[in-house]
């Protein structure tokens, strides 16, 4: 398998316990630059759609003037999906409800600063 | 907005497209260059253009997939600084339609992408509930009537004719160009 610049970022948030993916997406495309999902996952829907939302996020903080986003968190009935971003890259993990958010949170925020 | 047609099973489709992936402009059309159904657009003369320009990038991009390649490249992306352009061929019971798409920052090429493929099971679909086999109105014709079609196409589009029954071509010949 090869190896890229996230292949690192990608490893350690997905060896993390209820991770099913992480994907690394374009802010601005909405398009996969490195992933690692297991079967069954959209990667490609969840890249534009994740991006999207993290993307008006990042707008609405701005528009209230509370600066960049630090880390979105979408809790949904089976699981959640988690984002931090850095300039136009946005990590973005998949986690079943069992997953330790808080655990998740602090890895994703130390992986990004990766994110270049 | 919505989205208009000259063949009824396009419109539905088409204005799920639009309103869900959010582009700017929308153009459905035959290889050929006849539209089927645009949003987006307020002008009759803006349509025709875009529409020989997407069915000749169309069938540029595809020649050049098969020389490069050996087979067509079935979509292409052009990142402009503020706007960007989608084009594709999405394939269906009625032969293949061009999809051409124009977006800014309110989209992304993967939000397009997305609802691109989504678009084209809706197509193929609402294609197998009408009648498999394009009627004679409906169908290209690249000899003495492709003028008259495209014509035809624009007028229904821009309100100056109707389509009939069927939801397919059929005016009178007397509509005047766009």
């Amino acid at each position: 398998m090869s190896t890229t610049q996230f292949t690192g970022l990608i490893s350690a948030l997905t060896r993390q316990r209820g991770v099913l993916g992480c994907l690394v997406v374009s802010e601005r495309d909405g398009i996969i630059v490195d992933a690692d999902v297991q079967a069954g996952v959209d990667a490609a829907a969840v890249a534009a759609l994740a991006a999207a939302l993290y993307r008006r996020a990042r707008l609405c903080s701005e528009a209230a003037g509370l600066s960049r986003v630090g880390f979105l968190q979408l809790e949904s009935e089976r699981g959640h999906i988690c984002a931090a971003g850095r300039d136009d890259l946005v990590a973005v993990v998949i986690a079943e409800t069992g997953a330790p958010v808080a655990q998740l949170r602090t890895v994703i925020l130390q992986s990004v600063d990766s994110l270049v | 907005m919505r989205a208009r047609v000259s063949e009824q099973w396009v419109e539905a489709p088409l204005q799920n497209f639009a309103d869900q992936s959010r582009v700017t402009f929308a153009l459905l059309l035959q290889p050929s260059g006849q539209v089927l159904g645009q949003f987006g657009f307020t002008r009759a003369m803006d349509v025709m253009a875009a529409c020989s320009l997407a069915a000749a990038i169309n069938v540029t991009a595809a020649q050049l997939g098969r020389e490069l390649e050996g087979a067509p490249f079935h979509e292409l992306h052009h990142a402009g600084r503020e706007r960007e352009l989608f084009i594709a061929e999405a394939p269906t019971a009625r032969g293949p339609l061009v999809l051409l798409a124009a977006f800014d920052g309110e989209s992304s090429l993967g939000l397009v992408r997305l609802y691109f493929r989504e678009l084209c099971a809706s197509l193929a679909e609402a294609a197998s509930a009408v009648d498999p086999v394009p009627s004679e109105a409906g169908r290209v014709d690249l000899g003495e009537n492709l003028e008259r079609d495209l014509n035809r196409s624009l007028a229904i589009l821009f309100g100056r004719a109707r389509p009939d029954s069927e939801g397919m071509l059929s005016v009178p010949p007397s509509i005047p160009p766009a």
